[in-house]
């Protein structure tokens, strides 16, 4: 019982920090706010291997601690340094509406897809259910709504962190190769943006992708 | 050795020894061109072995190769093959415009081994989780085959390829969790194994296995270029050269298809083919006609074709849709098809960026005097794009429509001619534009390519006419045998 309350508090603690990882306009704060979301999704999984005992949950723990704890936030802050940056660009809709956009419709979406998921979850508590739909759809929002290529580089970390969280929670037994599988791709994926994000940088001298304006669509 | 562990291993090692290669053209071209046969003759002989019954599987069954996969990795074979050679050529006369420098040339073939890597392990995985990651890769090993320059459009090409297609590609890791999800516990053996799931399906909750579908057509759906989420396609084949286009139209928006045809094998066996059907009409339809209207009012060579991919994943979508074994027999026959097709299409675009030194179609007129063979090669693409009888497309258009006529879906029928009949007029006005009349731009190479340089896309050509007008029967006994493994019910 005492590890299930953890559990929903610290999900609630994963809701906040992916807004703060949407919303925050320095970027060093919001790649904190990740590291800090990360840490969390840490915690849950060893919520949850103190609860199921799952052997694989703990090597989870230890690969998402590693590489998203540590490395991908040490790599995007020293981007952030080298490339000069301080503030975000101007996100669509502006700096009060995209964050309220966002955070409406992520609730909204993910209070219709939590009622599906638990139908088949191994763990059956609404809330963590409802915080990895809640912090995926942030993600999507993040791509959608923020201009920024960094911005939009967290919210791929941001929506692989509510996939694993939902993994944590419907499919806690799967492989850990599954694990180790999908992690690779997002280390990689970070850094081929981030190489990326240097080049566009490099041609546009900003990070804001609505000046990205050369091909038709 | 197993073959699927040299398949899993040697063109990753070939696209390191590209890597580690000295700055010398020559011998870069000759290895790429030595290396790409050895790669092709390892997967064709994989595929072979299946053709001949046997079965391949290793590390305890999580990766595989059966019939639906071996027609991919044939494709992969046989198309990367052509397009590789003929990006040899390209590459030298970049190298020689001055449009790219030698390290950069290294790299895209070095890159290009990687690709193929990653697109074998995408159509040999069992573990729809290691499949996922496989498609994702092959995102990631291609950014750099399109955006191999450094300026403002190949960077925004380069961002808006990788952006959106791991955004969509997001969804269909959803689908896979789900998925395990649903079956973890529910069935016998590995919930994670494709083969386990095709043949549990019907244990399956039929509410999951809905959703499933839909995540899974948004992620692989807007990889494999299915509107409304293929705007990423027409400025990435446009952008990136002739070669990367060829393959990531020619091959890897079939390898986004075969994700997306495992799970619409998992979902139909599960909750019934009626679901998938009309999802995959709907899809379809959508896709054809807004790739018809955006066909329509293209000048751009390449960005034509690329709207010709999104036309041709809809063929495939509506040939799923209408379903039955011809349908979805119509459907697997057409990858084929469309990967030469295209192939040919997009490298003859090279072809003739070289003579005028422009992709706008209304700059260009009388490529039949100044480069005959090369108008043909593109006359041929153009004629199997649009279904012309005697070229592959025709054979897998045709089908649809009598799978359709059968299963007495009258109305689809109709649909499907006007989609095709748009195509078919859009295509030959922008051919008779390019291909006759008089020259009304610049002309900056003013002669025929080398027959050697010529050679794989004649290769291409032979091949769209014989898979339009003969039938192989090792071919044929893999569609089959996939479309068995699909119609399991």
């Amino acid at each position: 019982m005492a590890n299930i309350n953890i559990i929903d508090v610290v999900a609630v603690l994963m809701m906040i920090t992916s807004f703060a990882v949407f919303g925050l306009r320095q970027y060093r704060h919001s790649i904190q706010a990740y590291a800090l979301q990360t840490l969390l999704l840490v915690i849950i999984f060893l919520a949850l291997y103190f609860k199921y005992g799952t052997h694989e949950l703990l090597i989870w723990a230890g690969t998402a601690f590693v590489i998203k704890v540590l490395f991908v936030p040490l790599y995007l802050m020293s981007l952030v340094k080298k490339l000069g940056l301080v503030v975000e660009d101007e996100p669509v809709g502006g700096f009060f509406i995209s964050p309220v956009v966002a955070l409406s419709f992520s609730l909204a979406v993910a209070m219709m897809l939590y009622k599906v998921f638990i139908h088949f979850s191994l763990f059956q508590d609404v809330l963590p259910l409802y915080a990895a739909s809640f912090i995926f759809m942030m993600g999507i929002f993040g791509f959608i709504l923020r201009n920024s290529f960094l911005k939009q580089i967290l919210s791929y970390c941001l929506f692989e962190n509510g996939i694993h969280l939902s993994l944590a929670l419907m499919a806690y037994s799967s492989h850990e190769l599954v694990e180790i599988g999908i992690l690779t791709d997002a280390i990689f994926a970070v850094l081929i943006m981030s190489v990326l994000a240097k080049r566009f940088y490099a041609a546009y001298g900003s990070l804001d992708t609505s000046k990205a304006v050369n091909l038709r669509g | 050795m197993d073959i699927l562990v040299l398949i899993l291993t040697v063109p990753f090692v070939f696209g390191v020894i590209m890597f580690c290669m000295p700055l010398h053209f020559k011998l870069l071209q000759s290895l790429h061109i030595v290396l790409s046969v050895a790669v092709s003759i390892l997967l064709l002989s994989a595929v072979g072995k299946v053709v001949n019954g046997e079965e391949l599987s290793i590390f305890h069954n999580y990766i595989f190769l059966d019939s639906l996969g071996a027609i991919f990795l044939s494709l992969i074979a046989i198309t990367g093959l052509l397009v590789n050679v003929y990006a040899t050529t390209y590459m030298k006369w970049e190298l020689e415009d001055g449009h790219i420098d030698i390290k950069e040339v290294k790299n895209y073939f070095a890159l290009s081994f990687i690709f193929t890597w990653t697109m074998s392990l995408s159509v040999v995985c069992n573990n729809i989780a290691f499949m996922w990651a496989a498609i994702e890769a092959t995102t990631l090993a291609s950014v750099f085959l399109v955006a191999v320059k450094k300026d403002k459009k190949s960077t925004e090409s380069g961002y808006k390829y990788i952006v959106l297609c791991s955004i969509g590609l997001a969804f269909a890791l959803y689908a896979t969790i789900l998925l395990f999800s649903a079956a973890n516990g529910k069935i016998d053996g590995e919930a994670m194994l494709y083969t386990n799931l095709l043949a549990n399906a019907a244990n399956l909750d039929s509410v999951a296995l809905k959703l499933v579908f839909i995540f899974a057509l948004i992620g692989f759906g807007t990889k494999a270029g299915l509107a409304p989420t293929h705007t990423w396609l027409p400025d990435v084949h446009a952008e990136g050269p002739a070669p990367t286009s060829a393959l990531l139209s020619g091959i890897l928006l079939k390898c986004a298809m075969l994700g997306l045809i495992r799970y619409y094998a998992i979902v139909a066996n599960g909750v019934g083919f009626d679901f998938v059907q009309t999802v995959m009409v709907v899809s379809g339809t959508l896709t054809l006609f807004i790739s018809a209207f955006f066909l329509i009012r293209q000048h751009n060579v390449k960005r034509m074709f690329a709207y010709h991919s999104v036309a041709h994943m809809g063929v495939i979508a509506f040939g799923l849709g209408v379903g039955g074994a011809i349908g979805l027999f119509a459907a697997l026959f057409h990858c084929a098809a469309h990967s030469f097709t295209k192939a040919l299409a997009f490298c003859s675009t090279g072809n003739i960026a070289r003579i005028y030194g422009t992709k706008d179609m209304t700059k260009m007129g009388g490529m039949i005097r100044i480069a005959p063979l090369t108008a043909v090669l593109f006359g041929i693409a153009i004629c199997s794009l649009v279904g012309v009888p005697g070229f592959a497309i025709f054979v897998s258009e045709f089908l649809i429509f009598k799978a359709a006529a059968i299963g007495e879906q009258y109305l689809l029928m109709g649909i499907f001619a006007v989609a095709l009949a748009i195509i078919f007029i859009a295509d030959f006005s922008h051919f008779f534009l390019a291909s006759f009349g008089k020259v009304e731009g610049e002309v900056v190479h003013n002669s025929e390519m080398k027959f050697s340089e010529n050679f794989p896309l004649i290769a291409l050509a032979i091949l769209i006419v014989a898979f339009g007008i003969w039938q192989f029967d090792s071919f044929t006994f893999l569609l089959d045998e996939s479309v068995k493994s699909i119609m399991k019910k």
